[in-house]
């Protein structure tokens, strides 16, 4: 045998084919001629590799060093460093999602490294088209010995001692079915192979077939010789024509080895196969209807009994395995049961092959054992969920299976515990779905595709499935109705009960499991036409609208400013949003994360327009609203929740007054939010504006303390309870107690009331600061440490992409020289003379996944270490401080401190005199939320009082009519989003003043031209 | 032989079924009632409209009990509360898919979707009704298709391949767009079909009427007479329905037997119109000379012409100069005695017969 230095392998998977691995194999057999290399190294041209998303594949041996994403052009370059002078070419590795981090052999990759290959195990590695390649790896060692030393019995035993159950989904023991057909009488008997794989999102079969086609030959003739049949056929879909055109070269090498057909190996068993081409049914995946489309027929199912292994093929004894089924049985043959059982569940033994696909950093074809965490497969395998968006569920065994969502990400993958959470194992198929998947919209598409695909023949599975589609596209469409989840439910209880055959019986399942786990998103949909994903185009104007919690108008605003009329911009923000300026600089901006052109390359920068906008114009002048009604309200906290519901309700002819116990207004937008990213003078000036409209505002006035509750339940007549949550939560350790501890809204708060004696050095933090937590107000406390000249540690406990805080704002921390470390906790804090001197933290490492899908941090035992510091800011979450509530007022305060709200009306207390909301009902959340739940407040209160008057409901006046124009680019070039100009880094370490500079008209209108018009009604 | 009985319990009842009987077949036997639509003996059972459903203790899911197989000590019950939401809900599916309008309907009276939707007590379906909107097949003389009205229980299919096997009829398309007809969506007429009405015959619902009776009685009005086929002489047995004294229609009837098992061909089955029509002779015309117009005369006169002609022929140029051709129309009895009368009385074996031809 010839010995080359080098072998490269080239991946010739469809995938890969698709994606250019030909032109790639080309130009490399081109290169390799030209530079006399033909002797020294051998192209191969491989199977699937399964690292499909980063085809084409090149893996060179014995190095094992993986190229990625070749193209032909990469090729003389490659040629030249790597086999020439031996340097790895960097650029076309591998890089690590997330950390970025270059991975040069195979199996190194954690894709790789996570897989057990069994069925594959020849994948990438071997010429397909080659017999010689397949038997050098032990192929048809299996069939040789179950030919040569095994009676038919024993085959069966050997194969039902494996444990291995059918892999085209419903998981019956092959071992049985082959006990089944062998003990049927009949000189005619038929081995079938179901190639039939038509789930959408499914390759493996397609896979198996490319890249090892000998190995299920190898299976279908012991499966003959267990049975006693000579005949079999391979029923593939018309669709895979490099699988067919691979088993008809395998069929024919076989037969010319003397592998099949007569006489096989000498034994005087003779099995010959062919291929049926399926012309593309769904339904043709199902046994019986499998049988009669080879017979000639309308690919329909017909009822069992009889069974297959009686009556299958032609009224004649049957087995039908798939693909994945028959690549096992050769190597359990050759090394036993014992072996194949030796990885797997209890119930479920040996590996499964899945296709990944979906919303996964690395699609492609994985084989795990069974039992496999599915968080595993998901981020180990498959690398996490791109452009950092969160999983939402993982899609398994197609439209005949179900979703396991976020909280079960720990779940075993096997039979037994996938059918537990609603879903199916299927065939293999493994969609990831992120948070921009609609639950309802995923149930309609897979409901789409069964209706199409049922053949017509049982009732339940014609007119059913088409029924709960068009329940379930008017859900989609904003035209549900009360009491349609549970017609849904019914029907799919009947169509699963009464159907013929394995399509209609398992077509409800997408919809049942999308009930079970997103009931909620159902009803959003029905009641509040709300879609959480902003999928369901046809409910909203445009995702970042639907997206915002106050459904701002964003695609005009964004229009008037490409249109350079920032008057009129700047009223379309005033009319649902009091703090435009605000939320343009603080805002959490969930609109930008469901941005259409955020599909193309990245969203626009929402926030920043919203900001050029009011840097950039005078803010409309605001004229006082008289007093028409007679009700008096008070509102409790001066935060974005109670003066947004003190605006409204002014504008709607009420006398205000809000009460603020501290000495400037704003809640946390003055005291939580550091001016260098808030300034003072915009936030007043936006208070200001509210103060013009005739609300009150009494500072240093604590309810409770200078004004009991009682007290003002008698001057007035409703009360809207928006007190924040500005309570650090404890982290309970010990040494908290120790001076210099504190809690991270407190070092805020403190630091805003005295900036002088901070600033002066009368307070201090010391020199060495640690900040524990992730969260937005970590990152502010340690900004705030750090511009007071301290060196800032923060200490999170899980990974930097963990981070509750905003990227932009962790970015900048580190920017500014902050040190942030990661899986770390506190364990005590450490002190003499009653002040801090150090904290000891406990190194943790990331375990199971916790129910918002991310990994729970769990302590590496006996790593511990010790920070000298000064002080310590405890910034791990807040909680409403509900000190100030009167018992007797009736209103009910949760477990989490919170009050409790929604009777009849959403924000209502127990008490009708009582309203609350923002973040002491929800706990901390975002300056737009809180600004809805003023929205919502100001709306129930009025709709309270009307309905206790009689009082016709509130018509809002009509807005004035502003003329958006309505302009789209023929084009639309990929370009980042506009960069947001700051300060420098030196500078403004040193500086309160404001970080973010803001937009110029240019940046901005370019920004602006970015937006697809996705509003647009065309 | 006696068959093996098979014991097992309906509705709480111990019954006996024959090996190899279906729970259908044994509950009914058994006086118990099971709904059904598609199933049609005689035909492949093929478990489609799921109308039959019943709970099997053990089972996965509901059984369709006109394709399950008895099984010794099965417990089977027919009137559990899911096997009437499934059936009420399957009736609904069907109801609401199609133009189920019982008021011009020809099938109405008759028809056993009616009839499962009144046993069932359906109210009206939960689903908006949604026919698919064909158009009407009414391009021929005999068939009227009204696939709007068709509820796929493929009844005409089993019929036309499996009881005439003259397999015309398909299905075609999938899932909701599933429909029933000859190959590439012809019509009847431009198909291979003869017309024989098997499908017609067979059909649950008002979707294969019978055209020439169409508005010409109500299914309550007629009078069914069994008679036996006068157009050739296998003697295929049949039911001529009657309207005052009228015939409206004509059908097999499958429990009649032999010969025709219920079962007819294009001429029994459309081929009536004659009966009635003005222009049938029921009188001998005679045409004395040449030239002279044919007329009514008693059969007497007419009976004793020919007489007289066939005498003078066999008399001057022999009795093989004589032929008698009789007709397939006519009783075995009546061809019997022709032949015995032109062998006999006249003396020939030039005999034949219009089915020979």
């Amino acid at each position: 045998m010839k010995i080359f230095r080098s072998h490269l392998l080239i991946c010739g998977g469809t995938g890969c084919q698709a994606s250019g691995s030909i032109a790639v194999k080309q130009s490399l057999v081109e290169e390799i001629e030209k530079r006399n290399l033909a002797e020294e190294i051998k192209i191969v041209e491989t199977g699937c590799n399964g690292f499909c998303a980063l085809g084409p594949i090149m893996v060179v041996y014995p190095e094992g060093v993986i190229y990625i994403t070749l193209k032909p052009e990469d090729v003389p370059h490659l040629v030249e460093e790597h086999l020439i002078k031996g340097r790895i070419v960097d650029r076309l590795l591998y890089r690590e999602p997330g950390t970025d981090k270059v991975i040069p052999t195979m199996q190194d990759i954690p894709f790789f490294a996570y897989q057990e290959l069994r069925v594959l195990k020849n994948r990438g590695l071997i010429d397909p088209e080659k017999i010689e390649e397949y038997i050098a790896r032990d192929g048809y060692a299996g069939m040789a010995k179950a030919l040569t030393e095994m009676t038919p019995d024993q085959i069966v035993q050997e194969v039902l001692d494996s444990g291995l159950r059918g892999r085209g989904g419903a998981g019956f023991p092959t071992g049985l079915k082959w006990k089944f057909a062998a003990q049927s009488k009949s000189d005619i008997k038929y081995v079938l192979c179901n190639a039939d794989e038509g789930d959408p999102g499914a390759f493996m079969d397609r896979s198996v077939l490319e890249a090892d086609p000998h190995a299920v030959l190898e299976g279908m003739v012991i499966a003959a010789k267990a049975i006693g049949s000579k005949h079999g056929y391979i029923y593939c879909r018309a669709e895979y024509p490099l699988a067919i055109h691979r088993l008809n070269i395998a069929i024919a090498q076989a037969k010319e080895a003397g592998l099949l057909g007569k006489n096989i190996l000498g034994t005087g068993i003779d099995f010959d196969l062919e291929i049926y081409q399926g012309a593309g049914a769904f339904v043709c995946g199902e046994e019986t209807a499998l049988m009669t489309s080879i017979e000639g027929k309308r690919g329909m199912p017909r009822p069992r009994p009889p069974f297959p292994a009686v009556a299958g093929l032609w009224q004649k004894p049957s087995i039908l395995n798939n693909v994945e089924t028959l690549a096992n049985i050769g190597q359990i043959i050759l090394r036993g049961a014992k072996w194949y059982a030796s990885v797997g569940t209890e119930k479920s033994k040996g590996t499964k092959v899945f296709a990944l696909t979906g919303d996964v950093a690395n699609v492609g074809l994985v084989e795990v054992p069974m039992g496999t965490k599915l968080g595993t497969i998901v981020y180990d395998i498959g690398g996490g969920i791109p452009k950092g968006k969160k999983f939402k569920a993982a899609q398994l065994g197609g439209p005949s299976g179900g979703c396991i969502p976020v909280q079960h990400l720990n779940a075993p993958v096997d039979y037994e515990k996938v059918a537990e959470l609603g879903a199916i194992m299927g065939s293999g198929g493994l969609i990831v779905m992120n948070e921009d998947k609609c639950a309802v919209d995923m149930a309609r598409f897979f409901m789409d595709f069964c209706q199409d695909e049922s053949c017509g023949k049982c009732t339940p599975c014609r007119e059913g499935t088409k029924r709960m589609l068009d329940i379930l596209t008017n859900i989609t469409q904003g035209k549900g109705k009360e009491g349609d989840i549970e017609l849904l439910e019914e029907m799919a209880a009947v169509i699963k009960n009464a159907a013929l055959c394995g399509l209609g019986q398992t077509a409800p399942n997408p919809v049942l499991s999308t009930i079970r786990y997103f009931r909620k998103e159902y009803e959003q949909h029905i009641r509040d036409h709300r879609c959480v994903a902003a999928v369901c185009s046809a409910m909203f104007k445009s995702p970042c609208q639907h997206t915002c919690p106050i459904e701002m108008d964003i695609p005009s605003y964004i229009a008037l400013i490409r249109a350079e009329r920032l008057d009129d911009a700047y009223k379309i923000l005033l009319q649902t949003n009091p703090f435009p300026s605000v939320c343009g600089r603080v805002c959490d901006h969930k609109c930008q994360t469901k941005c259409r052109r955020g599909n193309l390359d990245e969203p626009i920068a929402i926030k920043f327009l919203k900001r050029f906008i009011t840097d950039n114009h005078e803010r409309p002048k605001i004229e006082p609203v008289p007093v028409t009604r007679k009700e008096r309200i008070a509102v409790v906290g001066a935060g974005p929740a109670g003066l947004t519901a003190a605006r409204d309700l002014a504008i709607r002819g009420y006398k205000v007054t809000v009460f603020e116990e501290l000495n400037k207004p704003g809640g946390m937008l003055y005291w939580g939010i550091p001016s260098y990213r808030l300034p003072r003078n915009i936030l007043d000036g936006e208070i200001d504006d509210i103060r013009k409209l005739g609300v009150e505002i009494r500072l240093n006035t604590r309810i409770g303390k200078d004004i009991p509750v009682a007290q003002l339940q008698k001057d007035y007549d409703y009360i809207y309870l928006a007190t924040g949550a500005h309570k650090s939560q404890k982290m309970n350790v010990p040494g908290e107690e120790l001076k210099n501890v504190f809690g991270g809204v407190e070092f805020l708060r403190d630091f805003n009331a005295n900036e002088d004696k901070w600033f002066k050095g009368k307070l201090s933090l010391g020199k060495h600061v640690a900040v524990i937590g992730g969260g937005n107000s970590a990152i502010d406390a340690a900004r705030v440490a750090l511009r007071l000249g301290a060196e800032v540690t923060i200490l999170y406990r899980r990974l930097k992409q963990d981070m509750p805080a905003a990227p932009e704002e962790i970015k900048a921390a580190e920017e500014e020289g902050i040190k942030i470390e990661y899986l770390v906790a506190p364990l005590r804090i450490e002190g003499s003379k009653g002040k801090v001197s150090a904290i000891t933290c406990q190194r943790m490492k990331l375990g199971d996944f916790d129910s918002s899908g991310r990994k729970k941090p769990v302590p590496v035992e006996g790593a511990e270490f010790t920070l000298k510091v000064d002080s310590v800011i405890a910034a791990i979450g807040q909680v409403p401080d509900m000190s100030f509530m009167d018992s007797k007022s009736g209103v009910e305060i949760n477990k989490w401190d919170c009050f409790n709200t929604g009777n009849i009306y959403k924000s209502r207390t127990a008490n009708p005199k009582f309203f609350a909301g923002g973040d002491a009902v929800t706990g901390p959340d975002t300056v737009i939320a809180a600004i809805a739940a003023g929205h919502q407040a100001a709306d129930d209160i009025d709709a309270a009082i009307r309905k206790a008057n009689n009082e016709p409901a509130y018509a809002k006046p009509a807005r004035e009519k502003i003329d958006v124009p309505l302009v789209i680019d023929e084009e639309t070039v990929e370009t980042p989003q506009a960069h947001m100009p700051e300060m420098n880094v030196e500078k403004r370490k040193m500086s309160f003043a404001e970080v973010e500079l803001g937009f110029n008209r240019e940046t901005a209108i370019k920004e602006a031209c970015r937006c697809l018009r996705c509003d647009a009604e065309l | 032989m006696e068959k093996k009985r098979v014991p097992l319990t309906i509705d709480g009842k111990d019954v006996e079924a024959k090996a190899g009987q279906t729970i259908l077949e044994c509950a009914r036997e058994n006086g118990i009632f099971i709904p059904t639509l598609c199933h049609y003996e005689k035909t492949t059972n093929v478990g489609a409209c799921r109308v039959c459903v019943v709970e099997v203790e053990n089972a996965r899911s509901l059984v369709a009990s006109c394709c399950m197989p008895v099984s010794p000590g099965m417990i089977v019950r027919t009137n559990t509360e899911a096997v009437r939401s499934a059936q009420k809900m399957i009736v609904e599916l069907l109801w609401s898919s199609g133009d189920h309008n019982c008021l011009t309907c020809e099938q109405n009276g008759a028809c056993e979707l009616q009839n499962l939707v009144y046993w069932l007590k359906i109210d009206k379906p939960r689903f908006e009704i949604e026919p698919p909107g064909y158009a009407i097949e009414d391009n021929n003389t005999m068939i009227q298709r009204d696939l709007n009205k068709c509820v796929l229980c493929g009844r005409c299919v089993r019929a036309c391949n499996e009881i005439q096997v003259n397999e015309v009829l398909d299905f075609s398309m999938r899932g909701s767009r599933a429909k029933v007809g000859p190959a590439f969506d012809a019509d009847y007429i431009n198909s291979s079909c003869v017309f024989c009405g098997e499908c017609l015959q067979v059909c649950p619902v008002g979707a294969i009427t019978f055209k020439q009776a169409k508005f010409a009685g109500r299914p309550w009005e007629l009078s069914k007479t069994r008679t036996t086929c006068t157009y050739c002489g296998v003697g295929c047995q049949m039911d001529v329905f009657t309207k005052d004294g009228k015939i409206i229609k004509i059908s097999g009837n499958r429990d009649y037997g032999k010969p025709n098992e219920g079962s007819l061909c294009v001429k029994g089955r459309f081929g009536m119109d004659f009966i009635q029509h003005p222009d049938r002779l029921k009188k001998p015309l005679l045409r004395r000379n040449k030239n002279e117009e044919l007329k009514e005369v008693s059969w007497d006169e007419a009976t004793s012409f020919i007489a007289e002609k066939l005498a003078a022929i066999k008399k001057t140029g022999g009795a093989d100069s004589i032929a008698g051709l009789a007709s397939a129309r006519c009783t075995n009895e009546e061809n019997y005695l022709f032949q015995k009368f032109m062998r006999a009385v006249i003396g020939t074996n030039n005999v034949d017969h219009c089915a020979r031809l």
